[in-house]
């Protein structure tokens, strides 16, 4: 009986084992010569370029300081460190020999041109929402690029999760591949928003939370995540800042970096706005587009109301502690941070963060704060001509904590953070994040 | 040490001073602090504290105060820095004259400090209310004291900045 | 110089024994004006230089160049004295520039402290100036072809009818050989004050523009070709720590690191200290912090703030032993039968210097002279000690002079020189030793904790019978400069910065000042000099005590005093410096009493405390009252100053903007250290290293501030400290006027104050 059980068992695993691979099976796309750069139109070209930047393909596909498209930029994911492949149109070490159809079948199915799958840190899983159009721009664009000779290094994958044939498998669960579908309820802007996020700039690649198999959690669709040891914040409703991100707001985010209201981006999103989404090639129609779509999002418009005093309760905070004070915690903030983070108002100045509407004080993580302060931001880091020292050098895993209670009871209505000093202790000892 | 090993070491920062272009050899996270005095000999920014508390590193980065002691070099990159040599070509900022007419430094060692910050203070405020002054001038410390003039100073150098008056 | 430490300073019967820094140092000053006066002028053909004295020469441009040995820290002390040259001199001020000279056995003693630059200099100073007139006059004379007598100076020139010639064209045309004997120069008289055009007037201190551009070079921006730089390995005690293992292995590793060495010290300044040398100030610090080294620690490892205090404690209980510096008969006999009488303890904590740049020094050989740059203010009692460290003459060893980051006491005391001389003598290379932060707070020669009890005995109205004071703590000049201090009463050596301004100027029937000395604190730390040395801790109990006093008499504060400083018999004041005495102390207090509207009722939590002490020493007294008004928050006890008001007799004012500057400046570090300064001994070592634990007083923290100097023509006397010694006492009283809760510790915390509210008693 048991032995009838067991062959039976093993012999459905052997089964399922074998249709997997059978279904994992792709075939390999023949390989062309490399179309001549002059086949493709000027327009097609400058239409990839703008797609190009608004999907960021760089921030993966060149290592800093290297060839851009090349590759050799390693993710960081939880399985292992994956490198972003050459893409440029090198024959034996790009997609030079790649053909439409090759390029689109990646794009749209996570399968390279010779049959093998895509990890899903290629974030196909969004390009797949692409409209013809688009991916025949971006094949011309990255089709006319400089080709640069550079082998992609192996990926850390640990075995067997390295086994390019099981990403079938998670295909199955988590992948549907189809074409970003219109909202008809909604405007032009907002679908025209909705179809860049969804499918090109895949802001749902760092703002949506996955689950132990890597995978984007539908069901909570940007409802934040932690990134290279960041927190991108959540976009939906869930946004922790103070004041709602309106359609301005975003628009002047997205565009500079910095808004008044908001504060600086950091880590990761730096890259993204300033190199991504930048002018000339991204358009402020595009970029105004987006703004909609996420402001919609997280509700905005319902809670415009309450901007006047949010604003007003935070800038009454800001000159706190500056005068004949006692409390060491706010003595400590005067000292080191007051110079550059009060604000008279009525508005806080974009080169003064108003840390009292900053999500790094209203996460209920307080990772992007602690990082922020060991950190700081260099001239590249964040907004353009915005510069914070580091203070990890400076202030003992202790004093960052002390500052954080402080600001988080002082500038805050949260619940005070658990665990400050390990939590700063913990995020100092991790090496220096990727980029 | 090989010089490989130095090499690894270090890279090329490029900034500009005082209005021109400089390029620096240093480790990236070299304090900018003693970059601007030891490497490029710009002695005016003075070392305090090393940890940011005493504002006697300020310079200005992209024209905003910053803290030069904490600041790596290689944060700056690319970046307009001026230090207290800079601000003026003459030395004449209204601030500097201010400065001057009200005889405001004692030993005078945070004074570029307090001078530089004072400038990205008006820069922001032009016409600063006294909470204004002691929430953006916390951060420098003057250990002879001379707080009460150099709130005077400020206000002085704000006035005339706001009328327009010219500093010959 | 040093010579003049054996002999004069310990006899006891001599009744000008308070006054024995006149002595002594305006005898070193003596001694340096008389050499050049007597000596043929050097070298210096006539048309060139005129150097009537060795403090100023005029050239031929008519440039009066004066040679400063004073420190520059702040005080603008080169301008205060030129401004006292040139006003004899009568010249032109456009035409004055000052020099603060390197060290050179020619000045006589270099030292810038204790308030005494203006107030020793003035006399030599001014009759420099006259001399030089003099001699300008007669010389002038000579070339107009006229009589001396209808001769005038004035404004770098001599006047005659209509004519005129320029003090640079007398250096160049005349023949200026008058010299004067020292007996000449004394009998030199000088200016009246009504005379005075310079004197009393304001004007752009010299030293300022280069404070505003960064052009101004002090010692951490000293330089010299081929110099590498050092930071220190500060041991875990000031003193018998030993090297037992240096492990550079981790800095080996660094781009620039050189090595790292254990400092011979044969001055004993720096035991156990190891440097660690690099190429650059970025990798010295880096490499510092990747050397391990192994020490054996000191005793004092175990020194605890409790311990040094205890210490004190049981001292004062110890009846003998300590310095009598004031011991009037029967004090003891009185205090036992008295009926009404009081005894209060009253403690202060560690104080650090703080000075914004941190210590530093370059030093190397060069032509045979071993050079020394940094800023310092006590060049002579240094270079024996780098003598002895270096193994060689002092002649051969010069201290090139800088602008001070911060003086304060803290470079009074030169240790900091002998390591970069050392460091520069063992690798055989100039050597930039820089501290930072850290190093510097824990190689401070920080203000000692104290301990004081007071003891009054008053009888019928009020009139106080007798008055006891006991101070313990360590003592600086005891550790660094012992020639320098008296004998008390009782034969025994004091330092008097450690007791000056407990022999105070009130009228108390029998008095008793007993100085002990703390061993405790001195095997764990060096005290130091710290603006206004002892006078900051002595005032501290003196004037608090006069309010307790006055609360448990029943007098007003301000009244009680003023019955007290009625000026008699030793209070009474001598010339030159003490004009006056008691009455000017009572005239700063009405004063002040009037400006704040003292009987006036102020709100709730609101109190008004003032205080008044005579500055830094009896032989050199600044008058000071100070008041100031607080309000207290009786749920967190935190003490908001609202204002500081302070009345200053000083004397003549040589320079108005200045003096006013330093009152200001003195007057908010003495709120500072009251309110927001002060650290504590624990394991032998200052707890706090850096700003971020340990509070200064920063521009949010300044109250309103007004400060009224009377106006006087009686000598100058000093102003850089003064100031402070009234502020926290003030405050203390304030407290209490508020609340009717006192506080006898400095610094007064929030727990203090809410601790005397609940006691009150």
């Amino acid at each position: 009986m048991i032995r009838r059980t067991t062959i039976a068992i093993v012999g459905a695993a052997f089964v399922g084992l074998v249709a997997g691979l059978v279904l994992s099976w792709r075939a390999s796309i023949a390989p062309i010569d490399r179309p001549a750069p002059e086949s493709f139109s000027a327009d097609s070209v400058a239409h990839g370029e703008a797609l190009a930047a608004a999907g960021h393909c760089v921030s993966c596909h060149s290592r800093p300081g290297g060839e851009q498209f090349a590759g050799g930029y390693g993710v960081n994911t939880p399985f292992g460190i994956i490198f972003g492949t050459n893409i440029t149109p090198e024959p034996s070490t790009g997609i030079g020999t790649w053909s439409l159809a090759a390029f689109a079948r990646a794009m749209r199915e996570g399968v390279a041109r010779d049959g093998s799958h895509l990890f899903p840190a290629f974030p196909y899983y969004a390009y797949t929402k692409l409209s013809d159009g688009d991916i025949a721009a971006l094949y011309a664009y990255l089709m006319t690029r400089r080709p640069v000779i550079m082998t992609t290094p192996a990926n850390t994958v640990p075995f067997p999760l390295n086994i390019r044939a099981l990403q079938e498998g998670w295909k199955i669960f988590f992948f549907e591949s189809a074409r970003y579908r219109r909202n008809p309820s909604k405007t032009d802007e907002w679908n025209r928003g909705a179809y860049l996020a969804e499918a090109l700039s895949d802001c749902s690649g760092c703002h949506t939370p996955r689950n132990v198999l890597g995978a984007e959690k539908i069901r909570k669709a940007y409802s934040g995540a932690l990134v290279d040891a960041w927190i991108a914040p959540a976009l939906d409703a869930a946004n922790p800042s103070p004041i709602p991100w309106t359609q301005d707001e975003l628009f002047t985010y997205l565009r500079t970096g910095v808004t008044p209201l908001h504060g600086t981006t950091g880590a990761t999103m730096t890259p993204v706005i300033r190199e991504g989404l930048a002018l000339p090639v991204v358009p402020d129609s595009d970029v105004r587009a987006i703004a909609l779509y996420f402001s919609d999002l997280n509700h905005a418009s319902q809670r415009a109301p309450t901007i006047e005093a949010t604003l007003r309760q935070a800038l009454a905070t800001s000159s706190v502690g500056s005068g004949q004070e006692y409390d060491p915690d706010a003595n400590l903030y005067a000292a080191a941070c007051m110079a550059c983070h009060y604000n008279a108002g009525p508005v806080p100045l974009s080169a003064r963060p108003e840390l009292a509407l900053n999500s790094a004080l209203t996460l209920s993580d307080p990772t992007n704060f602690i990082q922020v302060v060991l950190n700081g931001v260099s001239s590249h880091g964040g907004a353009p001509g915005l510069v914070m020292p580091a203070y990890a050098s400076s202030l003992t895993d202790s004093e960052i904590a002390r500052l954080g209670a402080y600001l988080r009871r002082t500038r805050t209505t949260r619940p005070a953070w658990t665990d400050l000093e390990k939590k700063v202790s913990a995020i100092r000892r991790q090496p220096a994040a990727s980029r | 040490m090989t010089w490989r090993e130095h090499r690894r070491n270090t890279i090329v920062t490029t900034f500009n001073l005082n209005g021109r272009a400089v390029s620096v050899h240093s480790p990236g996270d070299a304090p900018l602090l003693w970059v601007i005095r030891d490497e490029l000999g710009l002695t005016g920014t003075k070392f305090g504290c090393g940890i940011g508390f005493c504002g006697a590193c300020t310079v200005h980065v992209d024209g905003r105060a910053t803290r030069s002691c904490i600041t790596s070099v290689a944060a700056v990159a690319g970046t307009a820095v001026t230090t207290i040599e800079g601000l003026d070509d003459e030395g004449k900022h209204p601030l500097q004259t201010a400065w001057l007419e009200l005889q405001v430094p004692q030993c005078g060692y945070c004074q570029p400090g307090q001078i530089m910050q004072a400038a990205t203070l008006l820069k922001d405020y032009p016409n600063p209310t006294d909470r204004d002054i002691n929430a953006v001038m916390a951060g420098n410390v003057c250990r002879c004291m001379t707080y009460i003039r150099i709130r005077k100073a400020i206000k002085l150098a704000a006035a005339r900045m706001r009328e327009g008056v010219s500093n010959d | 110089m040093i010579s003049l430490s054996a002999h004069g300073l310990r006899s006891s019967s001599d009744p000008s024994r308070r006054s024995f820094l006149i002595t002594m140092l305006g005898g070193a000053l003596m001694l340096g004006y008389a050499r050049s006066g007597l000596a043929a002028l050097p070298g210096v053909s006539a048309g060139e230089l005129f150097e009537p004295t060795i403090w100023y020469g005029i050239d031929r441009s008519g440039t009066v160049t004066i040679n400063v040995i004073r420190a520059e820290m702040g005080q603008h002390v080169g301008t205060a004295l030129a401004r006292i040259v040139a006003d004899e001199l009568e010249a032109d001020w456009h035409s004055v520039r000052i020099v603060t000279v390197d060290s050179n056995p020619k000045w006589g003693l270099m030292v810038t402290g204790g308030s005494w630059s203006v107030w020793q200099s003035f006399p030599v100073l001014s009759r420099a100036g006259a001399a030089g007139r003099i001699a300008l006059i007669e010389e002038g004379a000579k070339l107009l072809g006229v009589p001396v007598r209808t001769c005038t100076a004035r404004d770098g020139a001599v006047h005659a009818g209509g004519r005129s010639i320029r003090y640079g064209d007398i250096v160049a045309r005349g023949d200026l050989r008058r010299r004067f004997t020292s007996e000449e120069l004394d009998r030199i008289s000088i200016k009246a004050p009504g005379k005075r055009r310079l004197i009393g007037r304001d004007t752009l201190a010299l030293d300022v523009p280069s404070k505003v551009d960064g052009k101004g070079r002090y010692g951490l921006d000293a330089a010299f070709d081929g110099m590498v730089y050092a930071r220190p390995k500060v041991p875990p005690t000031r003193y018998d720590s030993q090297v037992v293992s240096i492990d550079d292995s981790a800095a080996k590793r660094l781009p620039g690191y050189l090595k790292s060495l254990a400092l011979e010290d044969p001055s004993g300044t720096v035991p156990g200290w190891v440097v660690v040398f690099a190429d650059s100030f970025i990798a010295a610090n880096r490499a510092a912090d990747l050397v391990r080294v192994t020490w054996h620690s000191g005793k004092a490892a175990t020194v605890s703030e409790r311990d040094i205090q205890n210490r004190a404690a049981q001292l004062i209980a110890d009846a003998n032993g300590g310095s009598l510096v004031v011991d009037d008969p029967g004090v003891d006999a009185i205090l036992a039968s008295a009926k009404q009488k009081i005894e209060r303890t009253y403690t202060t904590g560690t104080v650090m210097h703080v000075a914004l740049e941190p210590v530093n020094a370059l030093a190397f050989e060069k032509d045979g002279v071993f050079e020394i740059h940094t800023g310092n203010q006590w060049q002579t009692l240094i270079l024996p000690v780098l003598a002895k460290a270096l193994g060689r003459s002092q002649d051969t060893i010069v201290l090139r002079s800088y602008l001070l980051g911060g003086g304060f006491g803290r470079r009074l005391d030169g240790d900091y020189t002998v390591p970069a001389a050392l460091a520069a003598k063992a690798i055989g290379k100039p050597v930039k030793m820089v501290c930072t932060r850290a190093d510097d707070m824990r190689f401070d020669c920080p203000r000692s904790p104290s301990t004081q009890v007071l003891r009054m005995s008053w009888g019928d109205g009020g009139r106080v019978t007798a008055m006891d004071h006991h101070a313990a703590a360590g003592w600086p000049t005891g550790v660094m400069a012992p020639f320098f201090m008296p004998a008390g009463v009782n034969r025994v050596p004091y330092d008097p910065f450690s007791i000056s301004g407990a022999d105070h100027w009130y009228t108390v029937g029998a008095q008793r000042v007993r100085a002990l000395r703390n061993d405790v604190a001195e095997r764990t730390f060096r005290p130091g000099w710290l603006r206004s040395v002892g006078a900051g801790w002595t005032n501290w109990a003196v004037e608090s005590f006069m309010d307790e006093a006055a609360h448990a008499a029943g007098v007003d504060p301000v009244e009680f005093r003023l019955r007290m400083l009625d000026g008699a018999g030793r209070n009474g004041g001598s010339a030159p410096s003490a004009v006056g005495g008691a009455h000017r102390q009572a005239a700063v207090l009405a004063r002040l009493a009037q400006k704040v509207g003292w009987h006036q009722p102020t709100p709730r939590d609101v109190g008004i405390g003032i205080a008044t002490t005579f500055g830094q020493e009896r032989a050199m007294p600044t008058w000071v009252a100070c008041a100031a008004r607080v309000h207290v928050d009786r749920t967190r006890g935190h003490v908001t100053v609202e204002q500081l008001t302070l009345v200053i007799d000083a004397g003549t004012i040589i320079h108005p903007n200045s003096a006013e500057a330093q009152a200001e400046g003195a007057a908010l570090w003495g709120m500072s250290m009251a309110l927001y300064e002060g650290s504590e001994f624990v394991n032998g070592q200052p707890r706090d290293t850096n700003l971020d634990t340990y509070r200064l007083l920063r521009m949010g923290n300044v109250p309103e501030v007004e400060v009224e100097f009377l106006p006087s023509t009686e000598a100058p006397v000093g102003l850089g400290e003064p100031a402070t010694t009234a502020v926290a006492p003030a405050i203390g009283n304030a407290i209490f006027a508020a609340t009717g809760a006192r506080v006898r510790h400095l610094p007064i915390r929030p727990e203090a104050v809410l601790q005397a509210l609940a006691y009150r008693a």
